[in-house]
């Protein structure tokens, strides 16, 4: 039986037990929500390591961070490094996204390697594959994509990343609009290309229900991905985009009737002022199923910095209510992320999370800032550095831009104003 | 006359020409902004020429840069090396907050320096002058607090942050509230510290006619300091806030009368929750003056990262609003910036200015980011790196990163390219998943 099913037939897992214990509520309170299709808790009944979490409307924030083999000098060892990595930096999920190379032993390691959900993208797979049987992916047949989508099922992803919406509507609506930039997403890209040359439906649509029946067989949780994510502000809410969503919305009906746990990925490239509108729309079209945005990125031009960039559409959108952010990272647009652009990548993730957190009023959140308020009020570097959300590197700042051992920073050095004002109010030290 | 005396007059400066060209604006629409107080152009009357930045409604959003030296950190070649970073970097004004052995010398040495307004926070001078002189802050003497102004005006400082709006009803009621952190701006614990321990009133509160003569002899823009500004989540909007905010209200329409231009400093630290109804309290009472942003910070526990944190602020309060933002670096909380920090904190503000100019709709953002969508289309490298926010950071990439086909593995009939076709477009297969 599926997590859902279970839930819907009031069955409290001891998944769901977990979940509730990592986030202070009750464990009633994750069964409804499970039930409801707003949270999600993504375990593959095939993953062993896993130490279960919940995504969704209620909880707090999470982050995933991607890894993956990209090119010919791709190398399992480094992507593992980085697996190591993003763990350390906090993340809360990972996915592999390979391309190439021996993308199933890289699947089995960052399963193994990781106690946090796993999730994947097959079709990058399945046409790695077809290239290499075909010399050409667009041979590729649609037996071999729900072939590789089990081999992945079986093997314990947490949770799969598929074009399922990408149909000839939505890709006939993005070319008659005039989309500046339609070939955005790498595995929609390509299912589109395979659709066109075939000229024939999304297999991944088409025979939905397939999909359905691995998902409920192994309880992998459906992430369905946007083809039509914008990839530049000017294409933000455009009609390919909106009507793929409404065609989201559909799957995510068929899914829950299905008993399948179901979240929908999101946004791309959007101006500020479009964030709660999408996540509306979103959370409108698709009942309320958990919203995993890629960034979002809020302009187009900040190439080296687009992790900040999507720390800023992250927060605003965790705010107005998506529960999951994909990390993008400072090597977006240019390049496959370094070691430490992935814990950079990791860190504006966590950052973005918890502004939306506290922004939504949540309790654990503002506990956690006032208790740095008030070690900064009381001039305790010590608990100022174990509160911060990345000790290592406040510690190492810390150490290199100031001298000497006094209680104040270098910024003010003795003219430390706390210090000053603390004697005149009567209470303790303060620090700024 | 002032620059916003002139405006009122009907005079078209050279100041309120070349913003207007900067921003691609009718220079009547500058000339009425600054008369009537919603936009500034700091520019000091003694100094010579400079890259002149308009601040304001209407205008892209500014970005501010802070450097000086400290007790601790003491060496005015890193910071004159520091003002030129911030300048390459691309900041359109910067504060030179020095509280290091000599000031005076500090500030000759970034006003010579500087292609940029400039500004400081003058209540640092007037207090560590009177540490020297008489042993403790709280010893400093009325005159030499004007004498600080004075000194610095007439230097040729474009806009001085000074702590006006801290008054005993300011300061009882952050008293009566009980703040988490009660005064986290140094200018504004100094007077704090004074006036508790003279039982007096600011001078600068009660004789703001005489700050405001000094400014208007030398055409400084005067920026309101924010002495109560929330130096944590918990304390944002309080009540202490909100009455500095009145006082800071009451302030700027006397300058605006007086013929000074002004405009007001705000938060701080502040819950995304908070950002719109913070801009929109502060505009209502200060007449729609211009407001000049420290973060917001969003978050209280990313040392390290309130660079991030202050971006994510300063972009949604830019986009309700907030027409001058002043950075944040990595080092924030923890120390003094690296010249490193200084180039980051510039960048990662400038950032936020643009995400909120896109918001805004302004037209010259649109175009920028347009631009870049289509280099990245045409797979434009060259077009790309023109674009960028910072260019010499994806030029640096660009040359170091091996950028490895991955489609290699699909052979002949790509997908990809089968798909770029029907769209008409070139294979741009390396974008992700």
């Amino acid at each position: 039986m599926s997590l859902l099913t279970k839930a819907l037939e009031g069955i409290i897992t001891p998944e769901m037990d977990q979940v509730a214990a990592q986030e202070n509520v009750s464990p009633e309170f994750i069964r409804q929500g499970v039930a409801a299709g707003r949270i999600v808790i993504p375990c593959n009944f095939h993953h062993k390591t896993i130490v279960p979490i919940g995504i969704g409307n209620g909880l707090r924030t999470k982050v995933s961070a991607s890894i993956g083999l990209y090119g010919n000098n791709a190398v399992i060892d480094e992507e593992v490094k980085k697996i190591k990595t993003a763990l350390t930096a906090g993340t809360d999920a990972l996915m592999d996204l390979s391309v190439s190379g021996d993308i199933d032993t890289m699947r089995k390691e960052t399963l193994n390697s990781a106690s946090v959900p796993v999730g994947t993208l097959p079709v990058y797979q399945a046409i790695a594959e077809a290239g290499e049987k075909y010399g050409s992916s667009v041979k590729m047949d649609a037996e071999e994509m729900f072939e590789v989508i089990e081999r992945h099922a079986a093997d314990g992803v947490d949770f799969l990343a598929l074009h399922c919406a990408t149909t000839m509507d939505v890709v006939e609506r993005a070319k008659k609009e005039g989309r500046i930039d339609p070939l955005v997403s790498y595995g929609g890209v390509h299912l589109i290309g395979w659709m066109i040359a075939n000229q024939c439906e999304n297999p991944l649509y088409e025979q939905y229900d397939r999909v359905l029946e691995i998902a409920r067989k192994y309880n992998v949780t459906l992430s369905l991905a946007d083809g039509m994510r914008p990839g530049c502000l000017a294409d933000s809410l455009d009609g390919a985009q909106v009507q793929e969503l409404v065609i989201l919305g559909e799957l995510v009906r068929r899914a829950r009737e299905g008993g399948v746990q179901i979240m929908i990925k999101g946004p791309g490239h959007m101006p500020l002022d479009h964030v709660k509108a999408t996540v509306t729309l979103q959370k409108s079209l698709c009942k309320g199923a958990p919203y995993f945005v890629f960034g979002p990125l809020l302009t187009d031009i900040a190439a080296g910095y687009d992790h900040i960039n999507a720390a800023i559409g992250g927060a605003i959108s965790a705010w107005a209510g998506a529960e999951f952010l994909c990390y993008v990272t400072p090597a977006e647009h240019i390049g496959v992320p370094s070691i430490d652009q992935v814990r950079e990548g990791v860190i504006a993730a966590r950052i973005a999370a918890h502004a939306g957190d506290l922004a939504k009023g949540m309790k654990e959140a503002h506990q956690w800032d006032l208790e740095m308020s008030m070690a900064r009020k009381n001039l305790n570097w010590k608990r100022q550095l174990e509160l911060a959300l990345d000790p290592q590197r406040a510690k190492e700042i810390r150490k290199t831009r100031n001298s000497g051992e006094s209680s104040a920073c270098a910024m003010c050095g003795k003219y430390c104003a706390m210090e000053i004002v603390a004697k005149y109010l009567n209470t303790t030290k303060h620090s700024c | 006359m002032t620059q916003v005396l002139k405006a009122r007059s009907g005079i078209i400066t050279e100041e309120m020409e070349a913003v207007a060209a900067d921003e691609n604006l009718d220079v009547e629409f500058i000339r009425q902004g600054i008369a009537e107080g919603r936009i500034v152009i700091p520019r000091n009357k003694k100094r010579k020429e400079f890259k002149y930045c308009g601040i304001g409604e209407g205008l892209r959003i500014k970005v501010n840069a802070l450097i000086g030296t400290s007790s601790d950190r003491d060496d005015m070649e890193i910071e004159a090396r520091k003002v030129a970073i911030a300048e390459e970097a691309g900041c359109d004004s910067f504060m030179d907050l020095s509280t290091g052995k000599d000031i005076d010398g500090m500030r000759k040495q970034s006003l010579s320096l500087a292609h940029v307004a400039v500004g400081s926070t003058m209540i640092y001078q007037a207090g560590i002058e009177a540490i020297e002189k008489y042993g403790s802050v709280v010893n400093m003497r009325e005159e030499d607090i004007f004498e600080v102004v004075e000194r610095q005006a007439a230097e040729g400082l474009d806009f001085m942050a000074i702590h006006c709006a801290l008054n005993m009803d300011v300061i009882k009621r952050m008293q009566t509230v009980g703040r988490v952190t009660d005064v986290v701006s140094r200018g504004g614990a100094f007077l704090t510290g004074w006036m508790l321990h003279n039982q007096k009133e600011n001078p600068l509160y009660e004789k703001f006619d005489r700050v405001l003569e000094i400014l208007k002899a030398y055409d400084v823009t005067l920026s309101l300091g924010d002495a109560i500004r929330p130096g944590s989540i918990a304390d944002s909007l309080d009540g202490a806030q909100l009455q500095g905010m009145i006082i800071q209200g009451e302030l700027t329409r006397r300058a605006q009368e007086a013929g000074v231009q002004v405009m007001v400093e705000g938060p701080g630290h502040v819950p995304l929750n908070h950002v719109e109804a913070t801009m929109r309290v502060q505009k209502r009472l200060c007449n729609n003056a211009p407001y000049y942003i420290l973060g917001t910070l969003a978050t209280d526990v990313t040392p390290g990262y309130d660079h991030i944190s202050g971006a994510i602020g300063g972009a949604l309060i830019g986009a309700c609003g907030a027409d001058f933002l002043c950075y944040l670096t990595p080092a924030e909380h923890l120390g003094l910036p690296t010249e490193e920090d200084v180039r980051t904190g510039v960048i990662t503000t400038r950032m936020a200015a643009h995400i909120a100019d896109i918001t805004k709709g302004n037209k010259q953002a649109w175009a920028r980011d347009l631009e870049m969508a289509k280099a990245r289309v045409a797979l434009n490298i060259d077009g790309q790196i023109t674009a960028a926010l910072y260019p010499e950071q994806l030029k640096a990439s660009a040359a170091t990163t091996t950028n490895d086909h991955v489609c290699v593995v699909c052979g002949t009939g790509c997908a990809a390219q089968v798909a770029a076709e029907y769209f008409g477009q070139p294979d741009d297969s390396m974008s992700n998943s």
